[in-house]
Order: structure tokens, then sequence, then C-alpha cells
């Protein structure tokens, strides 16, 4: 069982970016994989407010392949909590933010009461993490702290130069989850697993433009043994997403 | 390489411990005649150190017999469109030398400092490591889209790029002759970087073109 814990659907003309569902499921069969997670690029309500209908949607054309998270923008107070409602009622697995594009801190208040939220569905919270301010791990790791019944995936796992420092800020705050999407080392994702464990280390790509071959391969690169391979493809995904409620 | 299947490489000094670039380019230089077959060599300069910068630039292409100069702008600290790097880029036109500059770090070699340079220099062959870009948000990437598209005399290499579908466009918009396969080692696992150039979702003639024939003409190789 191999699980892709993070890929997009969207439609954004002004980018010129289309990734429709079709194509997530083009690239989880060119990798041999089962299961996908999407979202949106961006955020309900603003800038899309359909953006959890355009993820629903998928979600029906492809029921035994993708589950969801939903990208929510913390700016809008009442409006986001029942828009996180909504979506867990529709049957999304969790929530992910992106404070670099949204300007939200990941332990502003608007941000951590999201989160909150998601841990009360013992549902994670899929943060964007790599070098830009307000997602580097030493940002988010303050929102782990405060939620310490949530759990918090560090999606590229510190991009480029975070690295080290996410799994650094991991060994002592024990809630966090690194996820390897895009992180271009697959010896860091072996150094992870040492250090961290490899019930902490989940795979995704990013996908459908990040590509999901190469992502799987660079797990296979990394040289893991068997059982680790597998937590990490796809048996700690599945433990989180089937904790859900 | 061998692990790699990958036949031949550009090879460059890393940042030497004490900061000599000159016993670096040497060593550099003496590798490459020790496996002629398998490496070429550049050689590296730091801009700041002015007079004495082109002299070894100078000695790289004149005496070292190395294929081109590289410039880090990260590891040695400076901009790479600041007007005293152009001395050390003369000495690589007048030699029909290209230039490998370390790109995408903020500040000092983003797509569009470096497409200035290019534009400076539009006899010289500049190609940028990264696909001139380092983000994980894709942020700096219409930046160099841009850089490319005004300048012909700039390709990109596609070691540790973020997103699949920015190489296949740099191929779609700007032709497959714009981009370079590079492995980034010892940052990047070239067991890994080599997927980039050969899983993309391009036509095979393109792949060929990125994979080797590009880097092939451009080091005057001959296919």
């Amino acid at each position: 069982m191999i699980i892709d814990a993070h890929m997009h659907v969207d439609d954004i003309p002004a980018l010129g970016w289309k990734m429709g569902a079709d194509l997530v499921v083009e690239r989880l069969d060119e990798a041999g994989i089962d299961r996908g997670v999407v979202m949106t690029i961006v955020d309900a309500p603003e800038v899309n407010p359909n953006a959890l209908e355009l993820v629903a949607e998928a979600l029906a054309a492809y029921p035994d392949r993708l589950d969801a998270f939903a990208r929510i923008h913390p700016w809008y107070g009442d409006e986001a909590v029942a828009l996180l409602e909504r979506a867990f009622e529709l049957g999304f697995k969790g929530l992910k933010l992106h404070p670099v594009s949204s300007i939200a801190h990941p332990a502003g208040e608007d941000t951590l009461r999201l989160i909150r939220i998601a841990a009360a569905h013992t549902a994670p919270t899929l943060f964007h993490c790599g070098d830009e301010p307000m997602t580097t791990p030493l940002a988010v790791a303050p929102a782990a702290e405060a939620v310490p019944e949530a759990t918090i995936i560090l999606g590229h796992m510190g991009g480029y130069f975070h690295v080290d420092e996410a799994i650094e800020v991991a060994e002592r705050v024990p809630n966090l989850v690194l996820e390897t999407s895009a992180m271009p080392y697959p010896q860091k994702i072996a150094e992870a697993v040492e250090r961290l464990g490899a019930e902490r280390v989940i795979y995704a790509s990013d996908g459908p433009v990040c590509s999901p071959r190469i992502e799987v391969e660079k797990v296979r690169v990394a040289g893991l043994d068997a059982e680790a391979e597998r937590l990490v493809l796809g048996e700690n995904a599945q433990r989180i997403l089937e904790a859900v409620t | 390489m061998d692990d790699a299947g990958i036949e031949r490489a550009v090879v460059c000094p890393m940042k030497p411990r004490r900061y000599e670039l000159g016993p670096a380019n040497q060593h550099v230089s003496n590798e490459v005649r020790a496996h002629a077959d398998r490496l070429v060599g550049f050689g590296r300069v730091d801009p700041n150190l002015g007079g004495d910068a082109v002299r070894e630039a100078e000695r790289v292409l004149d005496v070292l017999g190395l294929g081109g100069l590289f410039l880090h702008p990260w590891e040695e600290t400076f901009r790479i469109n600041a007007p005293f790097v152009d001395a050390v880029v003369e000495v690589a036109r007048e030699r029909a030398a290209p230039v490998i500059v370390a790109a995408g770090y903020p500040w000092l070699s983003e797509g569009l400092q470096i497409g200035d340079l290019a534009r400076r220099f539009p006899e010289v062959r500049f190609v940028a490591t990264n696909g001139g870009q380092i983000n994980i948000s894709g942020l700096g990437q219409t930046d160099v889209e841009l850089a490319v598209d005004a300048n012909p005399n700039l390709v990109l290499q596609t070691a540790g790029v973020y997103r699949e579908d920015f190489l296949e466009n740099v191929v779609g918009r700007f032709g497959a002759d714009r981009l370079l396969f590079s492995s980034g080692f010892p940052y990047f696992d070239p067991r890994l970087e080599i997927r980039r150039a050969q899983w993309f979702h391009v036509s095979d003639e393109a792949k060929a073109a990125v994979l080797g024939g590009n880097a092939a003409a451009l080091l005057g190789l001959g296919g």
C-alpha cells in the first residue's frame, strides 16, 4: 500500500495551472501508488469560495483512489471554522495551511483555532514547511506545542535549507511528523527515520506537478529497511487517515 | 556517475576550506587530465578579488586547460550582476568560454539577476544551476522564465528543481536546448537526479538533448 499524502487539484487560470483529478490519478498509476490525498492550491473562502466543492468533486470521481485535506484561510474567523466543519462533513481527512501565501502565522490564534478543530476530529494539519518566512520548522513548531493533541505534518520537511532544522525540531516536539515531498535529499529521509523513528516520516509528492514517480524513487534511493519503507510509503499515512472522525 | 549510468560530467571545485581557489582549480585540472575520457573541468573564481580574480580566470582557461568558469555568489558572497563581476566574465567572453552560475540563492543569484548579467554579455553562454531558482513554493519560477525568455544565451540545469512541470514548460516554451541535465553532486544524489531528465513528460528527442546533447554542444565534445 502506497499513499501519497500531499497532492493538488485546482484550476487557476491566472497562473495557467490546471490540475484535474484525472491527471492526479494518471500520475498515481504511473508511479504504482494506491491512493492520494488531494487539496487545492488556494484557500477557501478566498481566493476560491468554491475550493471545497472543487475537491469534493474529485473525491466523488475517484472514491477508491483519493482522500482530501481542506485549505482554509485562517483570517476568516467564524466563516473559516464553519468551512472546516463542513469539510469534515464532506469526508475530508485533514487541514492544509500555507502560511507564506495566506500571511497567517502558524502560531497565530486564528490558525491555532483551526488546528484545534482538526484535532477534535483526530485529523492532522499539514503545513507547507519550506524556506520562506512563517513556514520554517521553527515557525511551525510553536503551533504543534500549543496544540499537543494535534498531529502536525511538516510538508516538504523544511524545503531546501531547513531540513536539518526540521529533524532537530521534530526531535523535541513529539507531535510533529515529517513529510518528504519535493525535498531533494534522499539521505535526509534515512536520517529522519534513524533519528525520529519510521513512524514519524511519511511519503508525499506534491504532485501531480511534482512527479510522484520520482518522489517514490527518492524514498527507495534512501535505502530504508523493508519495514521502515512500508511505514513511510503508506502505512503511516493510512494510520493517520483512518483515525479521522 | 557509474551508479547512475552517467558517461561524462563537468566538475568544479568545492569551496576550499582555506578559501584559496587557485590550488582548488589546480586540483580539478589534475583530476580532469587523469580522467579525460569522463570529466570536463570548470575553474572557480571569486570576483571580489578584482585583478587577482581576472588573473586566475585567465590561468584557468589559458594554462590549466579548463572548459569554463564557475561562479558561486552565495559561497563567495557577491551579487552576480554587480558591476565588478564583469571583469571576470569578460575573460570568458574573450575566449568564448561558458560560465556556470550557482543560481537561485536569495539576494545574490536570483533569476532576474542572472538575466541582467546575461543581458550585458549576449555573446557569453551562461548556465544557471538549480533551474535558476531554489524555492519549494515555486515562487521564483516566473522570474526565471522571464530571464530565459529575454536572454537566448541563458540555459538552466535540472538538479534539485521543484516541480517537474517547470522543466516541461522550459522545454515547451523555450526549446529543449535551454535545459541541461545536472546532478548537483555531492549536494544531490545522481541516482535520483537523472530521473528528472529521464522521466519528465517530453519527447524522446528532447530528453536526449537535455541528458547529453546540449551539454556536448556547449562543451564542444562533438555529440
